[in-house]
């Protein structure tokens, strides 16, 4: 998934609801009884209901095909090549390896020695890629696939403290 | 006549003998909460100056302030939407002025701990005080994380006796709290109309408060066993169990802000259109459905969480889908088609009531998106989150909320209304548009939130807020200051019996 798509749909979506926004403020200049608009309301309500429930339920049937944790990656993916063994702490990251291949399935299995961390991946366009909590007492697997070759950079994106801004690592992702 | 005509009803809006007390209790809320908000906006102009590179501050400094901005704002906005529904309530359900004011010091005792832990304590733990955070703060004690702990609790009390008495109230007027949710009617499907159907904004009232104890209780909940270990009794608390909680109390005080003043909007834009809103069924189906469904998508938060449960995961996300609809089918569409061709006049509280509508579903938007399970994996904890609560804080629950002190205001100072101020609510709006825009922008180009540092690619987006933030500003204190002329002769006019047209 993109980001930019994800503020595209947004923008188009929202330029069609304020358009509809203004067009009723400027409406609003005329007048007709109410009791004459009472029916259209109702048709329109029962129209949007059934139009956002089938959006929705569209959405959530995508959403099941597309989840991130780890059992639906693995399905989708294959199992992962390379295990990394991923610890936070204020305000640093330690990797079991920061040299990884390109291509395959990488497991990350991240987990935190202090307070809640989110290991966050980075592509060299500064373009979030994928993310999973780091939490003291649990271990999070996160599979990637790393599409090309090139550094990467690790961002903590959970609020962590005084150095949570600092808190970043570099991967590596080269030819196998 | 056409509404343009026809002036401001006070018979919803303005107090009789029996609510002139209850009412003045409300607006001490509303202004309390308001005024807050101000102070709170300057830290927040304060931190997108930083994050531009203009105003350079240290980040403990920084995340002291951003500490407090988000506590702060969320307790401001909430006080003043507490005010608005009471003062709404009031004016047809008897409340205890009594109740109103130990309820309102009780919030208060608890905003001024969360200010001692923050600029005193300096505490910087970022306002969700994740757990185990303000426990490992380094720079701050835990004398500090107590104080902050100390200040949610009395906020989550404070909200709790004002939920009790609203629905106490409630009971004691309506029979039952089943005949305040208006439930034979419901469960009839309309046909069934023996019981004196409440008003929408009682209804309202009736649901907020249920979920306010809710969610007051997930404070309790999540606070409890942190004094509990700080004091010794047990060693550690599970974080994801923590995590939970807070969030479900958070979460649902921020949604609650925003329902509770789209509850003003029906109270107050009849009395500009002209139209009557009656409590019809999709109204009262919309916002009986609220009650569990408010509680459900604060899990949305927690999908980076692989170790939740992946039902509550799935949860989130229909859960989440499943309370915009009634929202937006009942309360944006009902509000729409009540200005609809109604002739309605656009002085300030009509202006601040539309800038609301479009506010809420714009950041609803931006909120169903990042509810998206896939789209969360690249744009959560970046400024995508910010931007969307900050669309329905600002342009939303904050806008209707003034509309509404303003609608009251007005109405009980009898003053005329500048032209100036007019233009002051239009960029209001332009003002906050741009302001949360680019806080979209930001996330859509993964620039992460809660950074004190900005890299030189990511301040491009701050430096264009900038301006935007500005025109907030003094577009908020121009209103600000001509509310706060019209103040003194509406409290005075509490005292005295005002009627109705």
């Amino acid at each position: 998934m993109n980001p930019h798509t994800v503020f595209l749909v947004l923008i188009v979506l929202g330029a069609v609801w304020t358009a509809c926004w203004a067009a009723v403020l400027v409406s609003s200049r005329r007048t007709v009884p109410f009791e004459r608009l009472e029916k259209s309301e109702t048709r329109i309500r029962i129209t949007l209901l059934a139009g956002f429930a089938l959006v929705a339920i569209v959405l959530f049937a995508v959403t099941l095909r597309w989840l991130p944790f780890r059992e639906s990656r693995v399905a989708k993916m294959g199992a992962p090549h390379t295990i990394v063994t991923v610890t936070g702490m204020q305000w640093s990251w330690a990797l079991s390896t920061r040299q990884l291949p390109v291509g395959v399935p990488i497991e990350f299995a991240v987990s935190s020695r202090d307070v809640n961390h989110d290991f966050a991946l980075y592509d060299a366009h500064g373009r979030l890629l994928a993310q999973v909590q780091g939490m003291p007492g649990y271990t999070n697997h996160l599979v990637y696939v790393f599409p090309a070759v090139g550094e990467y950079t690790v961002r903590c994106l959970e609020y962590c403290g005084l150095g949570h801004h600092t808190m970043s690592a570099t991967i590596t992702v080269t030819d196998r | 006549m056409t509404a343009a005509e026809r002036p401001v009803s006070t018979a919803l809006l303005a107090p009789d003998r029996s609510n002139g007390a209850a009412l003045r209790a409300s607006m001490a809320y509303m202004v309390a909460g308001l005024g807050t908000v101000l102070l709170m906006g300057l830290l927040g102009l304060l931190m997108r100056l930083d994050q531009a590179g203009m105003l350079v501050i240290s980040p403990a400094w920084f995340y002291r302030v951003m500490t407090l901005h988000g506590s702060g704002m969320i307790a401001a906005v909430l006080l003043a939407a507490l005010g608005g529904i009471a003062a709404a309530v009031s004016a047809t359900t008897p409340l205890s002025a009594r109740a109103l004011w130990i309820a309102l010091v009780v919030y208060m005792t608890g905003n001024g701990f969360v200010i001692f832990a923050t600029l005193v304590g300096g505490f910087g733990g970022g306002w969700t005080v994740l757990y185990p955070l303000p426990e490992h703060g380094i720079v701050w004690t835990l004398q500090a994380a107590l104080a902050i702990y100390a200040g949610y609790f009395f906020v989550a009390l404070g909200l709790l006796l004002f939920c009790v008495h609203i629905l106490f109230a409630m009971r004691r007027a309506h029979g039952s709290l089943a005949k305040a949710l208006a439930w034979r009617f419901l469960f009839s499907l309309g046909r069934d109309k023996r019981d004196a159907l409440p008003r929408p904004v009682e209804l309202i009232a009736v649901v907020i408060a249920i979920d306010g104890i809710a969610a007051a209780g997930a404070g309790l909940i999540y606070l409890v066993p942190l004094f509990a270990q700080a004091s010794g009794a047990i060693t550690t608390v599970d974080a994801l169990f923590a995590k939970n909680f807070v969030l479900l109390f958070g979460h649902t005080i921020a949604n609650l802000s925003i329902y509770i003043t789209a509850g003003l909007v029906y109270a107050a834009l009849p009395a500009y259109t002209g139209r009557a809103w009656p409590t019809s069924w999709p109204v009262a189906a919309a916002w009986n459905l609220i009650i569990p469904l408010m509680l459900l998508n604060y899990s949305h938060h927690l999908y980076a969480d692989f170790a939740q449960p992946v039902g509550l995961q799935l949860l989130g996300e229909i859960g989440s889908y499943a309370v915009a609809l009634p929202s937006f089918i009942v309360t944006i569409i009902g509000a729409l088609a009540l200005i609809y061709r109604s002739g309605i006049r656009w002085t300030v509280a009509p202006i601040l009531f539309a800038l609301g509508l479009w506010g809420w579903v714009f950041g609803g938007l931006g909120a169903l998106l990042d509810a998206t399970i896939p789209v969360n994996q690249v744009m959560h904890n970046t400024l995508w989150v910010p931007a969307h609560f900050h669309t329905y804080f600002v342009l939303g629950a904050l806008a209707f909320a003034l509309a509404y002190l303003w609608s009251i205001l007005d109405a009980l100072s009898g003053s005329s209304e500048r032209r100036g101020t007019r233009a002051a609510a239009w960029l209001y709006g332009i003002g906050g548009a741009g302001f949360i825009l680019m806080f979209f922008v930001s996330g859509a180009n993964s620039v992460p939130r809660r950074f004190a540092v900005h890299l030189p690619e990511w301040q491009v987006y701050a430096r264009i807020a900038v301006p935007f933030v500005l025109l907030l500003a003094l577009s908020l204190a121009w209103l600000s200051w001509d509310l706060s002329t019209r103040f003194g002769s509406a409290w005075r006019a509490t005292r005295r019996p005002v009627v109705g047209p």
